[in-house]
């Protein structure tokens, strides 16, 4: 029967959708994205590796590439998404919009590196280079402090760096990481390296022996915390398995560069303290997060960890190398754990604590890599190597990570509770200008006034006086320099770096800079901010980041 | 998250200087409400289903001995912790949290909600402005207003992730998320995309949990955004009238019309929507609504597909009630006259309520003394009703959908419950997330498939080849549950004999499935500590239906995965009311409860119960009825509510019988396709517009309030059919719809415990319920099956191809289904202004390769013909089909889908084949639009 149209009351014709809803996922972009997984399982833990190997071949994350991603993981697209935003080392480009140029140079803007004229040489490269062929980005903290002004040209770092240096190298093509010499396997190996793990697998010593002598050289976490490492341990082994191990190698706390120190001169000392842990915990995976800002460490650790898998040390696979994404974040261990299981690096809540809850909902052990390098040490020489060590009432070593005005900055290794005083000696005396101000721990610890001169740096020294020792990087100021323009510097360093997770914290941070650039300082108003970011903030972020605010208005306000 | 039960130990801690004592998992923040305290909050939603996020950090509370204060939302206390939430650091932390957000904020007098909760929390901490400087203005998200029912104004927006929680771990449609980093960090869809372009599927589940007012209903906010969710004179709780899941929701009326729909707390749905239940409701006010009753002129054109049901009069004039009821009377009575009783058949209807369909199927039977009635459960799980009968001695689920909760392993096979049962995909979506495994099988790779670990997209109409072979390996590598099939079945042996021959290594070839995946899949099902079966169309509409349907409840059995927690059988009722029509006796072959006419002893108790004497043989089914019709044996026919002139197969020869009939009575609430061939036309009420009650896939009947008033003359259903009954000179006194079911209860065992009372009081009961306070049985047969002996059976299934295989001539395989956005025939959805906006043309699905192979684009009209007939209409490029197949909705009257289907029946259900016939596509020759 022929249908006559009064009938059929209703027609859509041309309105419709010619596809499901939503983006669609293209056929060229997803057999690319096949190709360039190849074998590897698809794993959701892997997505930023993933994201990584697009970046890295295409320039870009494409929407197509992304969408194929998400389809081929089969993950939601919001998802692949929000982890690609959340990382600044990943350019995620739509429809109609360009993607970014062959070459990007990332100029440090952290505090050593804008004492050492970081805006200057931003503006001047911004001027004097092609934006269609190089585009010129501010970056946190490099961990080249010692060297500034520093810049990344592709993965090329240019230390103590000028246009001139960086359009040379841009000439010659140096945009490849540079790999410093640094002791390789075989050297290692030949001065008696991984003797002591052999011989602990071997059953020399029970885990609880060696977990003791890490307890007795008082050996505590280098990443800031200061937690005793050997208690960590015990935490970690009271809890059923499996097991894992994460190495936190996401050094961005700015002014340091201690944990490059360690991995550029010796990375298997590092490597053999990472496999005692696992050894004394049983871990079932070793996942080592490094830094994407390191560029040679990790490809010397890829060398490496390949040699110990040749070499029989460990199983291939047991050692898993993961690479951060430019995110100062997921150096928070917990943040680092999801950073690890492929989200955004949100750190979580407490409790429960990563030694219950960590990798995969497993107990995990966190450690930092200087932390590990010393496990090595105490393991193989005894705890005397870093327990006999100490001054002013303080018992152990500590690298500081010097930086700043000073005329020999570096990682000097000095007895823990050395004061500015000595370590500015250590550093062959100011460089210019007199001693003004100085930053005991990074910009979590804040600003202290030259005056303050005598107290013993290390962990819970500095808490009495609103600030800490956190990961020993210390940057000093001179009469040249104000003390809010650092703090200015350091808020606007976490308002970047902010997860956003938590309103003190993501909220907190944005209104502190607006505060802060004001001539005049509202000072009930931050303390009253300041509070709140402290008291309500769920990470160390949030509850540090006041303490720039709080020592400058404290110890200068006349600056103010 | 709080855990219920007492055999957990309790903690008891200090809050506010009071001892207190939490049940296991209960935050600080739960035991406070409890007590009596409450702590402000934005990020926790307090609403089933909603984890705690902690990250808002309004509800921060002072904890003895600790650095900083804790998050009282996501904190659980410990024994002897002493907390305070009254202390002066833990109200200034509070109150700076708000002043921090209330800086961003649109001002309260442009508010997109006044009556957001986060106004009523800042009221709450006494923060009403804020000192802080407010961001750059170019930092602040536009409005995104390119979505037809919310509008998206991240103005307000206070990065609280309640929405994408509802939309990732809720409802688990995947389509929010929060990209970006900071301060600067955004609520996205999928790539940042316009909300109306994404893949959102508009279940409205962000804009319920939405404490801002930055994601509100359409409905709700004016042109200048702003807005007042409570700005509404009544609420009244009722029952979405779409698909089986049954949700219960609130209709928030304002000027009696309704404003907005928000999901309730029923059993099924724990406030969950999808976009029909939310945003489909303003079709009750479409001006096609039938208000007066017509009766056919006598000049009217020859019945055919010609009316403009928004311009009836050219073919029906109005009549007064009394007029158009004795024309309907006369007019049945005449061909009862004529040709007997028997030439007249019912088709009564699954959308309305259990009263109506009682007294439909009551009234064929007193009034033409046969049994002639029957409903659309025919055309959807009949073959499924007929399978659980025969083996099960039940046509309802063994299990509640939700018992997901409890399983392990879930197998969903011929169904697509992401698009036809959208809330309890919900279920099954969050089962995949925590760990569970899912199996799905079907020939369209639909939503389900992206969660399941197992995701068989075999070939169509092999159904009962691959169950087999699935079984074959659970009886090869001895995964049977002996102890089970000894103790509750009967026939295993033979079922054995029979699945010898079905190896995966020999059915491949025909399933398309490999060897190695049937043998993991069947691993996988039989090593389940509880597993659960779900099915739907994709089983039963087959001419082998019935035989798919026993594989599934042998594959079942011979696990032993029936009975228990998170163990069952769960065929997807499609209509919101199937099963209790199917249950009210709407069905030829059986009374209320499935009570057998050809039985004497039935037939006895139901002549005390009515009166009358009920025929002894079974009535026609739909498609035999329209046989009939075109054989000259029935003349007049009673339609409640159905449209076979849409949802028959090969449906021209269903429109044909129509038009052949001495008298169509049509009792609906539009002019539907069917009634286009009416004599008599009954305007009725929408279900908004009646009270009455509804049993869902559960067996959870639930109770449907009046919302509104039905518009003109048009009347309740129950109250037509009372009066029609009148008229026809039955006796009929029912005052109101508790009558009917309190007679209900009389004849149906399956209603004890529950009463019209209880259901105004509680909303639902499931069935059984074993006591006045039992909410009833979500699981049944733990404890033997009502069969003989308590035995269910084994009934092997022998592998027949569809009725009508491709081949040279017609090569392609024609599915059909539904939309998500699409209710059946589109009577309703297609006037539902938002529906109808999302899905307004007719499409149908084809791989992209298969239409570059046809040298035809994405949206270019195709032609699909089958030996039925033919219809034009877009092309949508979809890789859910494969390159052999096509699926097309038949909610579309200008394409309507059932013109191709083939109207072969299943034996045992007599369920027609819609979802496999052959047919032949073409891109469809360019025509000049004549408009």
């Amino acid at each position: 029967m022929p249908l006559d149209d009064t009938g059929v009351w209703k027609k859509g014709k041309g309105k419709g959708r010619p596809t499901p809803k939503g983006r669609q996922v293209d056929a060229a972009a997803l057999a690319e994205i096949k190709d360039l997984l190849g074998d590897q399982p698809r794993r959701r833990d892997l997505l930023i590796e993933f994201l990584h190997k697009i970046q890295d071949k295409y320039g870009h994350l494409s929407a197509a590439h992304l969408a194929a991603l998400a389809d081929e993981m089969r993950m939601a697209m919001a998802e692949v998404y929000e982890v690609a935003t959340f990382y600044a080392h990943f350019d995620v480009v739509k429809e109609g919009e360009t993607p970014p140029p062959a070459l990007t140079i990332r100029v440090c803007d952290s505090l050593s590196c804008e004492l050492a004229g970081a805006q200057q040489l931003k503006a001047a490269l911004e001027d004097g280079l092609d934006p269609t062929e190089v585009r010129v980005l501010r970056a946190p903290c490099m961990g080249r402090c010692d060297i500034a002004p520093v810049l990344e040209l592709g993965h090329a770092h240019i230390d103590n760096a000028t246009p001139e240096k960086v359009k040379a190298a841009i000439a010659a093509g140096h945009t490849h990481a540079i790999i410093p010499d640094y002791q390789a396997y075989d050297d290692y190996v030949a001065k008696g390296g991984y003797e002591t793990l052999k011989a602990l697998r071997g059953g020399s010593k029970t885990p609880d022996q060696v977990q003791d002598e890490v307890l007795s050289s008082g050996l505590r976490g280098m990443g800031g915390a200061g937690f005793p490492s050997g208690k960590k341990w015990s935490f970690v082994r009271a809890e059923a398995g499996p097991r894992y191990l994460a190495v936190n190698g996401d050094e961005g706390e700015p002014g340091t560069f201690k944990d490059r120190y360690f991995l550029e001169r010796e990375p298997h000392t590092f490597l053999e303290g990472m496999l005692i842990a696992a050894w004394a915990v049983e871990a079932e995976t070793a996942f080592i997060y490094m830094r994407d800002e390191y560029p040679a460490i990790l490809h010397i650790l890829a060398n490496e960890i390949a040699k110990l898998e040749a070499a029989g040390i460990v199983e291939p696979g047991y050692i898993d190398l993961r690479r951060g994404a430019g995110a100062y974040i997921c150096g928070e261990e917990s943040a680092m754990i999801e950073s690890i299981e492929g989200k955004r690096g949100l750190p979580r809540h407490r409790p429960p604590y990563v030694a219950q809850v960590g990798v995969f909902d497993r107990p995990t052990l966190v450690h930092n890599i200087e932390t590990l390098h010393w496990v090595c040490r105490i393991a193989r020489e005894g705890a005397a190597c870093f327990g006999d060590h100490g001054v002013n009432d303080r018992k152990g070593l500590r690298s500081y990570s010097m930086s700043g005005r000073v005329k020999e900055p570096g990682v000097k290794i000095l007895p823990a509770g050395s004061t500015i005083m000595d370590l500015i000696e250590a550093s062959g005396g100011m460089s210019e200008g007199e001693f003004y101000a100085y930053q005991p721990g990074g910009p979590s610890a804040g600003l202290l006034p030259a005056s303050m001169d005598d107290i013993p740096l290390d962990f819970d020294t500095l808490q009495p006086h609103g600030s800490f020792i956190g990961s020993a990087a210390v940057v000093v100021l001179s009469d040249k320099d104000r003390a809010r323009d650092a703090a200015l510097n350091m808020l606007r360093f976490f308002e970047d770096e902010s997860c956003g997770q938590c309103t003190p914290c993501r909220v907190g941070c944005e209104k502190a800079v607006k505060l802060m650039e004001q001539d005049k300082w509202d000072s009930a108003l931050l303390t009253d901010l300041c509070e709140t970011m402290v008291d309500a903030s769920i990470c160390g972020l949030g509850q540090a980041a006041p303490n720039p605010i709080l020592l400058t208005m404290k110890h200068f306000p006349e600056e103010i | 998250m709080a855990a219920d039960g007492g055999m957990l130990e309790t903690t008891t801690f200090t809050l506010d200087g009071k001892e207190v004592t939490a049940k296991p998992g209960e935050s600080i923040w739960e035991v406070a409400k409890r007590v009596g305290t409450k702590i402000p909050h934005l990020c926790h939603a307090d609403e089933p289903g909603y984890r705690s996020d902690g990250n808002c950090r309004a509800c921060m509370v002072e904890i003895e001995g600790e650095r900083v204060l804790a998050a009282s939302c996501i904190r659980t206390p410990s024994e002897g912790m002493v907390v305070n939430s009254a202390s002066a650091r833990a109200e200034k932390a509070r109150k700076g949290v708000m002043e921090l957000l209330l800086a961003d904020q649109p001002d309260r007098a442009d508010a997109h909600d006044a009556s957001s909760h986060f106004w009523n929390m800042a009221d709450l901490c006494e923060v009403a402005d804020s000192r802080y400087p407010a961001m750059e203005e170019n930092r602040i998200p536009l409005l995104d207003g390119s979505h037809v029912a919310m509008r998206v104004n991240l103005d307000a927006c206070i990065h609280c992730n309640l929405c994408v929680r509802a939309c990732r771990e809720v409802q688990v449609n995947d389509v929010i998320g929060m990209a970006g980093r900071g301060h600067d960090a955004k609520i996205v869809f999928d790539f940042d995309d316009p909300m109306g372009a994404s893949s959102c599927v508009a279940c409205g589940e962000c804009v319920q949990a939405c404490p801002t007012g930055a994601l509100m209903p359409s409905t709700v906010v004016d042109a200048a955004e702003r807005g007042d969710r409570a700005d509404y004179d009544r609420e009244v709780q009722s029952v979405c009238p779409y698909c089986g899941v049954g949700c219960q929701l609130t209709f928030k009326i304002k000027d009696d019309q309704i404003k907005y729909v928000e999901g309730a707390n029923g059993p099924a749905n724990e406030q969950r929507l999808c976009v029909k239940g939310r945003f489909g409701f303003d079709y009750v006010n479409h001006p096609h609504r039938l208000t007066k009753p017509l009766i056919r002129r006598d000049d009217a054109p020859a019945k055919g597909l010609n009316v403009d049901p928004g311009n009836v009069l050219t073919h029906f004039r109005e009549a007064t009630w009394e007029e158009a009821l004795e024309r309907a009377a006369s007019g049945l009575n005449a061909v009862k006259t004529d040709k007997g009783g028997k030439g007249i058949a019912g088709f009564g209807s699954a959308k309305c309520s259990n009263e109506e369909a009682y007294l439909f199927q009551k009234l064929i039977r007193e009034a033409f003394g046969h049994n002639n009635v029957d409903h659309c459960t025919r055309l959807c799980h009949a073959s499924s009703v007929a399978a659980l009968m025969e083996n099960v001695g039940s046509g309802a689920v063994t299990a509640t959908f939700n018992e997901i909760e409890n399983a392990d392993v879930a197998i969903a096979i011929g169904c697509n419950p992401v698009g036809n049962h959208p809330v309890a995909a919900t279920y099954f979506k969050q089962f995949t997330k925590r760990g569970g495994t899912l199996i799905t099988i079907d020939p369209r790779a639909n939503g389900m498939f992206r969660h399941a670990e197992h995701g068989l997209q075999f070939n169509p109409g092999t159904d009962v080849a691959l169950l087999n072979s699935i079984m074959n390996v659970i009886v090869e590598e001895g995964l049977t549950d002996r102890q089970y099939i000894e103790a509750f079945t009967e026939n295993f042996e033979a079922q054995k004999a029979h699945l010898a021959e079905y190896t995966p290594e020999a059915m491949s070839d025909l399933t398309g499935i490999d060897p190695q995946t049937v043998r993991e899949v069947a691993r996988a099902f039989a090593g389940a500590k509880a597993a659960m079966i779900f099915w739907g169309m994709g089983v039963s509409q087959h001419t082998h239906g019935t035989d798919t349907s026993r594989c599934l409840i042998s594959l079942a059995l011979m696990t032993g995965q029936v009975g228990r927690p998170g163990a069952g059988l769960h065929p997807l009722r499609g209509q919101n009311n199937v099963q209790g029509a199917s249950d009210a006796g709407l069905i030829p072959m059986v009374l209320p409860d499935y009570q057998k006419v050809i039985d004497e002893s039935v037939r006895e108790k139901f002549k005390k119960a009515w009166g009358f004497e009920v025929l002894d043989t079974p009535g026609l089914t739909v498609v035999e009825i329209m046989d009939a019709v075109h054989d000259g044996d029935i003349r007049g026919m009673y339609v409640l509510g159905e449209n076979p002139a849409m949802s028959d197969p090969d449906v021209d020869h269903a429109r044909d019988a129509l038009a052949l009939l001495d008298c169509l009575v049509v009792q609906d609430i539009f002019l539907t396709e069917t009634a286009n061939y009416a004599d008599v036309i009954l305007p009725a009420s929408a279900w908004p517009e009646k009270n009455g009650t509804v049993t869902n896939t559960n067996r959870q009947v639930q109770m449907g309030r009046k919302a509104l008033d039905a518009p003109g003359e048009a009347r309740e259903d129950w109250a037509i059919v009372v009066d029609l009954a009148q008229a026809l000179g039955l006796g009929w006194t029912y005052t109101h719809p508790s009558e009917v079911f309190a007679e209900m209860k009389l004849v149906m065992n399956s209603l004890d415990n529950i009463t019209w009372e209880r259901l105004e009081r509680e909303n639902v009961v499931t069935y059984p319920s074993l006591s006045a306070e039992d909410p009833g049985q979500p699981i049944v047969f733990g404890d033997g099956f009502p069969r003989p002996e308590g035995r269910a059976k084994f009934t092997p299934a022998s592998y027949l191809p569809p009725a009508e295989e491709p081949d040279a001539e017609y090569p392609y395989v024609l599915t059909t289904g539904r939309l998500l956005e699409h209710w059946h025939t589109g009577s309703m959805t297609r006037r539902a202004s938002v529906l109808d906006a999302l899905e307004p043309e007719a499409s149908v699905s084809v791989h992209p390769n298969t239409l570059m192979k046809l040298g035809a684009a994405p949206g270019d009209m195709l032609k699909v013909e089958t030996r039925r007939g033919a219809i034009e209409l877009m092309a949508r490029a979809d890789t859910a089909v494969s390159e052999e197949m096509m699926f097309i909705p038949f909610a579309y009257v200008e394409a309507a889908a059932n013109i191709l289907t083939n109207p072969q029946l299943d034996p045992f259900g007599k369920i027609p084949e819609f979802k496999f016939c052959a047919a032949k596509l073409s891109k469809a020759e360019e025509v000049v639009a004549a408009e």
